[in-house]
C-alpha cells in the first residue's frame, strides 16, 4: 500500500519536473531549428525545414564575433572569482568557526548584512572609479567575489563546525605552520562544501546578467548573458536567432551540473545542518 | 611535492589574474565609443554608417557598443551620466525622456554647428533644452503614430480610408460582419497600448492649437476635456463594440502584426516602424498593408501624429568632443544620416534632413505616411515631444481602458494625477 504511494508519487514528481525543466528546454531546441518567420509564431509546432546551423553561424559571427569575445570573458569572470571566493570563503569560514572572538558577533552580523542589504548601483561605480577598476574584468570579479562572498562563507562555517577540532590539534603537533593545517589539513576535508559551492557560484556568476550590465561597458567588455541583446530589442525581437543564443549559453552551466549533479546534494545538506 | 602543489596553485592564480590584466588597455589614436541602440535595423545603419566615417577620418575609430532600449535603456542613461562613465557619443530618446536627463549639464551644445540649418525645425525643437540650446542631431527616420491597415481586407469588401471616427467605425462593423477582426490590440506587449490615445494628438491640437503648452503649465487637463479626453474615448469604443480580436489580452506585437499582414485583423493603432517588422518577417505581404492617421471628428482636419526619431548627442564627460563632433556633423549629413537608411532598405518614415529624399521604392505604408508630409499642416508631433509632462503610468491606464476595466472619464482624472508627481519632479513651474 505505502509502496504504491511512493511510486504514484514518484511519478507525479517525474512529470511535474518534465514539465517545469524538459519542455521548456524541448521548446528552446525546436526554436532554434527554425527560421525567422516560423519562429515569431513562438508556438511548439515541429520546425519547417534545418535552419540550425544557419542560425548558429549567425548567432556567432553577429556584431564582429561578439560571442567568443563574451565566452572567454564570462568564463575568466567565473574561474578567477570561484576560484577566490572559495580560497577567501573557507578562510573566513574556517577561522570564524575555530576561534572565538569577541567580535564574532558582530563579524556575522555583517556577513548576514551583505546577503541582506542589496547593494547600490551608483555609489559602487564610483567606488571602482576611486580603485581605477571601472570597466575592466578584475573590478568585474572582485564584484561577484563581494557579492557572493557571504553566501558562500555561511555554507562553510557551517560545515567546519562539524570537524573535528582534535584534527588541527593533531596537524599542530606534528608540526603544522597555521597555513599548513589550512591547505593540507581543513581544505581537502571540505571538499563536499567545495562542490556545492563551485556549481552554485559558478552558475550564478556566469548567468549573471544585472552586474556586468552596469558595471562592465564596452563592447570589448561583453558578457554571454548580454549576447541575447544583439537580438531582442523593444520593437523588433528574431526570435529563432534569441534562442539559439539562449542554446549555446545554456550548454556550459549545463556541463556543470552533469558533472557535479551527485556531489550537490550531499554538499548542500552538509553545510546546512549544523549552525 | 606539496610545496610544487602549492607554487602551482600560487601560479595559476598569478596567470589568472594576468591574463584579466591584458584585457582593457587604453588604445593610441583618437578613439570614441558610441552608445547605439539594439534594434536590429538601427545596429545595421550604426556599423555602415560607422564604416563610412572611418573611411572619411582615419584617424578617428569608432567603437560601436549595443545597449537595450526602452526602460533598462533609461537607466543605463542615467547612471552612466551620473557616474561621468558615459560614452563619448550617445544615442538616447528625444522629447520628455531628453528633457529628464538634465541635457544643460550632462550634453555638449551643438546650437552652434552649421550643420544645424539644414535639420527640419520639427525635429529641433524636441532638442531644445531649457535653456534654448540644441543638444542633439536626429539619428534615424520619423515615424507616423496611427493606423497599419490590411488593404486586401478594404479591396475586398470595397471600403475607403476613413477621414472620421464614424467612417471608421463603420467600417468596423462591415469588417466585422466580414468575420474578420476590426481592430487589433495586443496588450501583452503593453505599450502598444498606448497608441490610441498618443496617436490622437494630432487631432487635439487640431481642436486646441496651445494644448501642449497649456498642459506643460499645469492649465490644461485631460479630465473634463472632452476633446482632450478623445484618445481613452476612442478606446472603450472599439472595446465596448466588441470589434478587438479575441486573444488582445496576451496577444505581443509580433501577433499583432502576423494578424495584420495574414488578413485575421484589419486595423492595428501602431508606429510606423513595424514596417521593418514585417518586411522581415512576412516579404511577400508588406505591400497589403497601408497607414492611415487615427481619424478624429472633423473630416477637413484630418491628419497624422508623427513620432520623432532617437537622437544622437555627445556627452559632456567626453575627453575627446572635437573628434567626436566630427561624428555628430557626418550622422547630420545626407552622406552618413540618410545614404546608408537607404542602402540598407530600412526605411520607416520620412528623414528629418533637407536634402534626404525617400527613394521611389518603399512600403506602401511609408508613403501613405509620406503623403501626409507632402500635404501642409497635416502632421503634428506626438505630445511627449512637446511637452516633458508624460506620466510614468500612462501603459497601464491604456491597459484597462482598453480591457472596459475603466472609464473613460476615471482613466483621464487618474492620468491626470499621474503625471502631476513627474512634473513635480521636473520642477516645472505652475505644478
Amino acid at each position: 500500500m505505502k509502496n504504491r504511494a511512493s511510486v504514484i508519487s514518484g511519478i507525479a514528481a517525474i512529470v511535474f519536473s518534465f514539465f517545469v525543466f524538459v519542455i521548456p528546454f524541448l521548446f528552446i531546441i525546436l526554436m532554434s531549428f527554425k527560421d525567422r518567420q516560423q519562429a515569431s509564431l513562438r508556438d511548439f509546432s515541429w520546425p519547417n525545414g534545418f535552419h540550425l546551423w544557419d542560425n548558429l553561424v549567425a548567432v556567432v559571427s553577429t556584431r564582429n564575433w561578439m560571442m567568443v569575445t563574451a565566452f572567454i570573458n564570462s568564463s575568466l569572470i567565473t574561474v578567477v572569482s570561484v576560484t577566490l571566493l572559495i580560497v577567501l570563503a573557507a578562510m573566513v569560514g574556517f577561522v570564524l568557526a575555530r576561534r572565538k572572538a569577541k567580535w564574532n558577533g558582530t563579524i556575522e552580523f555583517l556577513i548576514l548584512a551583505g546577503l541582506m542589504i542589496p547593494p547600490a548601483v551608483v555609489p559602487t561605480i564610483w567606488l571602482l572609479q576611486g580603485l581605477k577598476l571601472f570597466g575592466t574584468l578584475h573590478g568585474m570579479i572582485l564584484i561577484q567575489v563581494a557579492y557572493n562572498l557571504p553566501f558562500s562563507i555561511i555554507l562553510y562555517r557551517a560545515f567546519i563546525a562539524t570537524i573535528p577540532r582534535e584534527l588541527d590539534e593533531a596537524a599542530i603537533i606534528d608540526g603544522a605552520r597555521p597555513l599548513d593545517v589550512f591547505f593540507r589539513v581543513i581544505l581537502p576535508l571540505l571538499w563536499p562544501v567545495t562542490v556545492t559551492n563551485i556549481v552554485v557560484q559558478s552558475v550564478g556568476i556566469f548567468n549573471d546578467f544585472t552586474n556586468p550590465l552596469y558595471y562592465l561597458p564596452g563592447s570589448s567588455n561583453a558578457t554571454v548573458q548580454l549576447t541575447l541583446y544583439n537580438f531582442q530589442s523593444q520593437f523588433n525581437t528574431s526570435y529563432n536567432l534569441l534562442f539559439t543564443n539562449i542554446l549555446l549559453i545554456t550548454i556550459p552551466p549545463l556541463i556543470v551540473f552533469l558533472f557535479f549533479n551527485r556531489q550537490i546534494v550531499a554538499g548542500m545538506t552538509a553545510g546546512a545542518v549544523k549552525g | 611535492m606539496t610545496m610544487i602543489k602549492r607554487r602551482a596553485l600560487v601560479g595559476l592564480t598569478a596567470g589568472l589574474l594576468a591574463m584579466t590584466g591584458m584585457v582593457g588597455i587604453a588604445y593610441a589614436q583618437t578613439s570614441l565609443t558610441l552608445f547605439s541602440p539594439n534594434d536590429q535595423a538601427a545596429v545595421a545603419y550604426t556599423e555602415a554608417m560607422v564604416a563610412a566615417f572611418e573611411a572619411a577620418n582615419p584617424d578617428i575609430k569608432v567603437e560601436i557598443e549595443v545597449g537595450p532600449g526602452g526602460t533598462e535603456r533609461d537607466n543605463m542613461v542615467k547612471s552612466r551620466l551620473a557616474t561621468g562613465t558615459m560614452n563619448d557619443v550617445f544615442v538616447y530618446n528625444t522629447g520628455s525622456l531628453f528633457q529628464a536627463i538634465n541635457p544643460v549639464q550632462s550634453t555638449v551644445d551643438l546650437s552652434s554647428e552649421a550643420y544645424m540649418s539644414t535639420i527640419l525645425d520639427s525635429f529641433k525643437q524636441t532638442v531644445t533644452a531649457t535653456d534654448g540650446t540644441l543638444h542633439g542631431v536626429p539619428y534615424g527616420q520619423a515615424m507616423g503614430g496611427g493606423v497599419l491597415y490590411n488593404k486586401r481586407i478594404y479591396e475586398e469588401l470595397g471600403l475607403s480610408v476613413p477621414k472620421t471616427w464614424d467612417e471608421f467605425m463603420a467600417n468596423n462593423a462591415k469588417i466585422k460582419e466580414a468575420g474578420k477582426a476590426p481592430v487589433i490590440q495586443t496588450f501583452g506587449d503593453t505599450w502598444t497600448s498606448q497608441l490610441f490615445f498618443l496617436a490622437d494628438y494630432y487631432n487635439i491640437q487640431a481642436v486646441e492649437p496651445d494644448f501642449a503648452a497649456k498642459y506643460t503649465t499645469n492649465e490644461a487637463k485631460y479630465a473634463g476635456n472632452v476633446a482632450a479626453m478623445g484618445g481613452f474615448q476612442k478606446q472603450a469604443d472599439v472595446y465596448n463594440a466588441g470589434y478587438l480580436n479575441e486573444d488582445y489580452g496576451a496577444a505581443v506585437l509580433d501577433d499583432g502584426l502576423r494578424m495584420l499582414a495574414q488578413g485575421d485583423g484589419a486595423h492595428y493603432p501602431m508606429l510606423t516602424f513595424a514596417v521593418g517588422t514585417i518586411a522581415q518577417n512576412y516579404p511577400d505581404l508588406l505591400n497589403d498593408v497601408g497607414y492611415f492617421g487615427l481619424p478624429g471628428n472633423d473630416a477637413a482636419k484630418n491628419g497624422t501624429t508623427v513620432w520623432m526619431p532617437t537622437a544622437l548627442y555627445i556627452s559632456a564627460n567626453s575627453p575627446n568632443v572635437e573628434a567626436a563632433k566630427k561624428l555628430v556633423a557626418f550622422v547630420a549629413s545626407k552622406e552618413g544620416g540618410c545614404d546608408p537608411w537607404v542602402e540598407l532598405n530600412a526605411i520607416t518614415g520620412p528623414f528629418l534632413i533637407q536634402g534626404c529624399e525617400l527613394p521611389a521604392s518603399v512600403p506602401t505604408a511609408v508613403s501613405d505616411l509620406g503623403a501626409y508630409f507632402t500635404a501642409e499642416g497635416q502632421t503634428a508631433p506626438a505630445l511627449e515631444f512637446l511637452s516633458p509632462v508624460k506620466g510614468p503610468n500612462l501603459e497601464n491606464i491604456t491597459v484597462e481602458v482598453g480591457s472596459g476595466i475603466r472609464t473613460p472619464e476615471d482613466a483621464a482624472a487618474l492620468y491626470d494625477e499621474d503625471v502631476k508627481k513627474q512634473a513635480q519632479q521636473l520642477g516645472l513651474p505652475g505644478w
